[in-house]
């Protein structure tokens, strides 16, 4: 990783206060305040809203990781929750699939804080894993607009059902990305909204960081959704036309937050209770940046303090010079080799739709184990 | 054309007249920029992949995607492959509108946009000029609770231009294909409440049929349909302005009427180009609301296309009754040269657009971009109309370049000519360039505004208003061209201060430009003084009358 250096002498330190820390293990309990997040919708399963037609309460109160805001929202927008925890699951998948190479490679620990314990370290991945969810969010409640799943789709400038069939009828309902992107910020938003700590305070900075990383995260798919016209004038001529925003894929998103996840700015709280950049040659982050506070914890080692899983046990490349190579990967402890049969689909024919005729091939592989 | 108001008006009044036509200009664009919302809304659809389980059917069986008596889902197709169901049994379901909505005859047409969500796959990539054939129904009904009645239905061919914008190697397999929009359908009117596409995408591997069409993971749909607000403020218009022209225009060839000469070609070119836009104005539309006129887009396509050609024919007959060069028009023949393009350009697009809306009358489904012959017909259509707009305007450029030579030419000597003479010129010279003037602002005006409304997003912010660009283009530009045909009818409308000197116009000036050499002589009046065109004519009016 990027900077290493940082994290070797974090490390060492580290090690000399692993007592220490154990000691502290307790009031950091009392601390960080969260230890659960929303992104738990996506781990365990929600039942269809159908169900709670006439009890409100169960599903919203049933749900672990809510805050009092989201809980809120849960019971006013029910038929959203679903799609929201396929959103989580979405943004997770694709944290996996970009740091499938890396040491931290975003793997999920339990169904509450789904990350464990790295999260309430302010760095770069919990910067990104934040960006990346909240994106994700938007992209689902989008799709779902678009299935009609979602009874206030597109029409959500307030809560104001009377009025619907009358604005529909008038002015249409708004874009369902636009939609989207508002939910988003209402829901993903609402937990660091409700917190009141004092200005300046290192769990304030906190706070700004997850909402900047949250919108970095939005308006990645915002701004990388495209815009589609249609000419449909006199005999389809230009005189008339009707444009609307399309989702980009949301592998795209991810490679763009990738990007921003790389090019991220250290920041800390500054006097005026605003988030500074630490260096301030760079340039100031925008509105699409991805900010952070910490520096990253090793993951090279398993460590219980900082909720590393460590790389013991990771399959590695033994001739990639990157991140995926044997030599980065395993920090340096080595590997061990085996062979394993690898069974692939070959020569396989497909129609569009659910039939697939293959032969199954089967090669044997060198595979490569971090000790 | 003698003596025409504009010439007779004084400064000061007609001033006052642009004042006002520029009063309603302006109203024309605010009626578009705050009250309407925009024009056309698009919403988008994601189709339902239902199972149809029944092997043999009788009758056809409409399946829902949402709400009460929805079909069985499935929400991907491994699912499907799991369950063996086979490609035939899976039908996309679209309901239009979205959940409690409804769609509204105020809603003018519908068109709605296909498009596939195709994954890429290493053993299953798109083959090339892919061929996707849809099975398609649409039906509709008027409230929740009734069976769906059948619209339409038809087997359709679409052809797939995906491209696949990243490397084609296994490491990118399940990203999407980048693919182009189809058109899918298009709907005249909407008279029903609800509609429902039901689609089918049959694999047949004997005749090659959906074969080589790549993982289609999902199709999407965007239904385009005009806003009601938009439509009522349009209604509105037209409402208020078909009395307006009607009324100038009954009173323009009234005066005309009035004259003891038979009206000239130029007076009848502008008569027919107040009967054009009569047409055009006319709100037969408020019938759209009570009738289900799938033929209503049609018909305003063509009413728009009969106005443009009246107006291009006005422009260059304008222009050859003021060319001063001292040969006898007045007739329509003489200009068969320039209209000829008008006339044979607006046929071609007459064509392609029976060709297309014509046939969607009965099949809306239907697009002749479909298939290859179909495009390169259409394009064949619409490349003869542009080479004769090109034509057209080369014509006209090379009349108004004449118009002003000849003007120029006429400077220079009129001090040496007659009273009545130069001031007959000085009249011409004087309408041609208002009408130039003026018509030069419209066009540019409508370029400019056309222009805006298709780089900018549609709205812009004021403050809390939002003022909608889109509308205030349509509502302004169809405000101005209506004053332009209300100010022309009305400024170049025979003046009625010469209704007494009618023996010796009608001998001084035959027809427009037909000031004859030999006229000179009987044209000698003995004004001593003279201060600008228009008293200059009253009081040619008065001597000639003693």
């Amino acid at each position: 990783m990027d900077n290493r250096p940082v994290r070797r002498k974090r490390t060492g330190a580290a090690r000399h206060l692993l007592l220490a820390a154990a000691f502290l293990a307790c009031s950091s309990q009392l601390l960080v305040v969260d230890a659960n997040s929303w992104w738990s919708l996506a781990l365990t399963p929600i039942q269809r809203p159908e169900m709670y037609i006439i009890g409100a309460q169960p599903l919203c109160s049933q749900l672990s990781g809510l805050s009092q805001g989201q809980r809120k929202l849960c019971q006013l927008y029910q038929d959203h929750m679903i799609y929201i925890g396929d959103g989580a699951k979405t943004g997770i998948k694709e944290c996996q699939y970009q740091f499938r190479q890396r040491r931290w490679n975003c793997s999920t620990v339990d169904n509450t804080s789904v990350f464990g314990r790295v999260m309430q370290i302010g760095s770069r991945e919990t910067a990104f894993t934040y960006a990346i969810s909240a994106a994700g969010v938007v992209n689902a409640i989008s799709r779902a607009c678009r299935e009609g799943e979602l009874s206030t789709c597109g029409c959500s400038r307030a809560a104001r059902p009377r009025d619907l069939p009358r604005d529909w009828l008038w002015g249409g309902c708004g874009d369902n990305v636009h939609y989207g992107y508002r939910f988003a910020r209402e829901f993903v938003d609402a937990r660091e909204r409700e917190k009141n700590y004092p200005r300046g305070s290192p769990e304030h900075a906190r706070t700004l960081m997850n909402v900047q990383n949250n919108e970095a995260g939005r308006q990645a798919v915002y701004n990388l959704a495209n815009v589609a016209c249609k000419c449909h004038g006199v005999s389809g001529s230009c005189s008339l036309k009707t444009c609307w925003l399309q989702l980009a894929d949301f592998r795209r998103v991810g490679e763009f937050l990738k990007e921003k996840y790389d090019s991220a700015a250290a920041m800390r709280i500054g006097r005026k209770g605003k988030l500074e950049l630490v260096d301030k040659r760079f340039n100031t982050p925008t509105l699409e940046d991805l900010v952070y506070i910490d520096p990253s914890p090793d993951y090279c080692l398993r460590n219980e303090t900082t909720g590393s899983l460590g790389t013991q046990g990771r399959l590695c490349n033994k001739t990639s010079e990157g991140m995926d190579g044997c030599e980065l990967m395993c920090c340096g402890r080595g590997y061990d080799q085996f062979k394993t049969y690898k069974h692939e689909r070959c020569h396989c024919k497909f129609h569009w739709c659910c039939y697939v005729k293959c032969k199954r091939c089967t090669t044997l592989v060198d595979q490569f184990v971090c000790k | 054309m003698a003596g025409a108001i504009i010439e007779n008006m004084s400064t000061k009044k007609l001033v006052i007249v642009g004042v006002i036509l520029l009063l309603f200009q302006a109203f024309a664009f605010m009626v578009g920029g705050l009250i309407a919302p925009s024009p056309t809304t698009a919403v988008h659809y994601l189709a339902t992949k239902c199972v149809d389980t029944i092997k043999h059917r009788e009758e056809t069986k409409w399946f829902m995607p949402w709400g009460p008596d929805q079909c069985d889902k499935i929400r991907t197709f491994d699912e499907a492959m799991a369950k063996k169901i086979e490609a035939n049994n899976i039908v996309f379901a679209v309901h239009i509108p979205l959940p409690n909505k409804e769609m509204s005859p105020w809603f003018q047409f519908m068109l709605v946009i296909l498009q596939f969500d195709i994954a890429f796959k290493m053993y299953n990539q798109i083959e090339d000029g892919a061929l996707v054939t849809i099975d398609v129904g649409l039906a509709y009904r008027d409230d929740t609770v009734s069976e769906w009645t059948e619209m339409a239905h038809s087997f359709e061919q679409r052809k797939l231009s995906c491209n696949f914008t990243t490397a084609k190697t296994f490491e990118n397999e399940g990203r999407y294909y980048e693919c182009d929009l189809m058109p899918f359908m298009e709907v005249g009117s909407v008279a029903h409440k609800y509609y429902l596409l039901n689609i089918r995408l049959p694999v047949n591997e004997r005749k090659k049929v959906n074969v080589g069409i790549g993982e289609i993971k999902d199709i999407r749909f965007v239904g385009i349909h005009q806003n009601g607000g938009f439509t009522k403020v349009w209604f509105a218009m037209k409402t208020f302005l078909t009395p307006s022209i009607l009324i100038i225009m009954i009173w323009y060839w009234r005066r005309i009427t009035l004259m003891s000469r038979p009206p000239v070609l130029l007076e009848k070119v502008i008569f027919a180009l107040g009967i054009s836009m009569t047409f055009i104005n006319i709100p037969v539309e408020w019938f759209s609301i009570g009738f289900n006129w799938t033929w209503m887009l049609l018909f305003g396509d063509i009413r728009q296309g009969i106005f443009y050609s009246m107006l291009l024919s006005f422009w260059i007959i304008f222009c050859g009754e003021h060319l001063m060069d001292q040969t006898e028009r007045n007739r329509f023949s003489v200009y068969w040269k320039q209209v000829g393009p008008i006339v044979f350009g607006s046929f071609c697009l007459f064509i392609f657009d029976m060709c297309e809306r014509g046939v969607q009358l009965t099949n809306p489904f239907y697009s002749i971009w479909a298939s290859d012959v179909g495009t390169e017909l259409a394009m064949a259509f619409i490349i003869v109309a542009g080479i004769c707009a090109c034509l057209y305007f080369l014509f006209l450029c090379f009349m108004v370049f004449q118009v002003f030579r000849n003007i120029s030419g006429k400077r220079t000597s009129l001090p040496a000519m007659s009273k009545a003479r130069r001031l007959h010129y000085e009249g011409l010279i004087f309408r041609f360039k208002f009408l130039m003037l003026v018509t030069l602002t419209c066009a540019a005006m409508t370029v400019i505004f056309f222009i805006i409304s298709q780089v900018n997003e549609g709205h812009w912010h004021w403050g809390d208003h939002t003022v909608q660009v889109n509308s205030a283009f349509f509502t302004g530009i169809y405000g101005m061209w209506n004053l332009y045909v209300f100010a022309i009818m009305f400024l170049y409308a025979p003046s009625h201060k010469r209704y007494g000197d009618e023996q010796s116009s009608g001998q001084c000036i035959t027809g427009d430009a037909g000031a004859n050499s030999g006229e000179d002589i009987q044209l000698t009046t003995t004004i001593t003084h003279v201060d600008g065109p228009t008293e200059i004519y009253k009081m040619t009016g008065k001597e000639a009358q003693e």
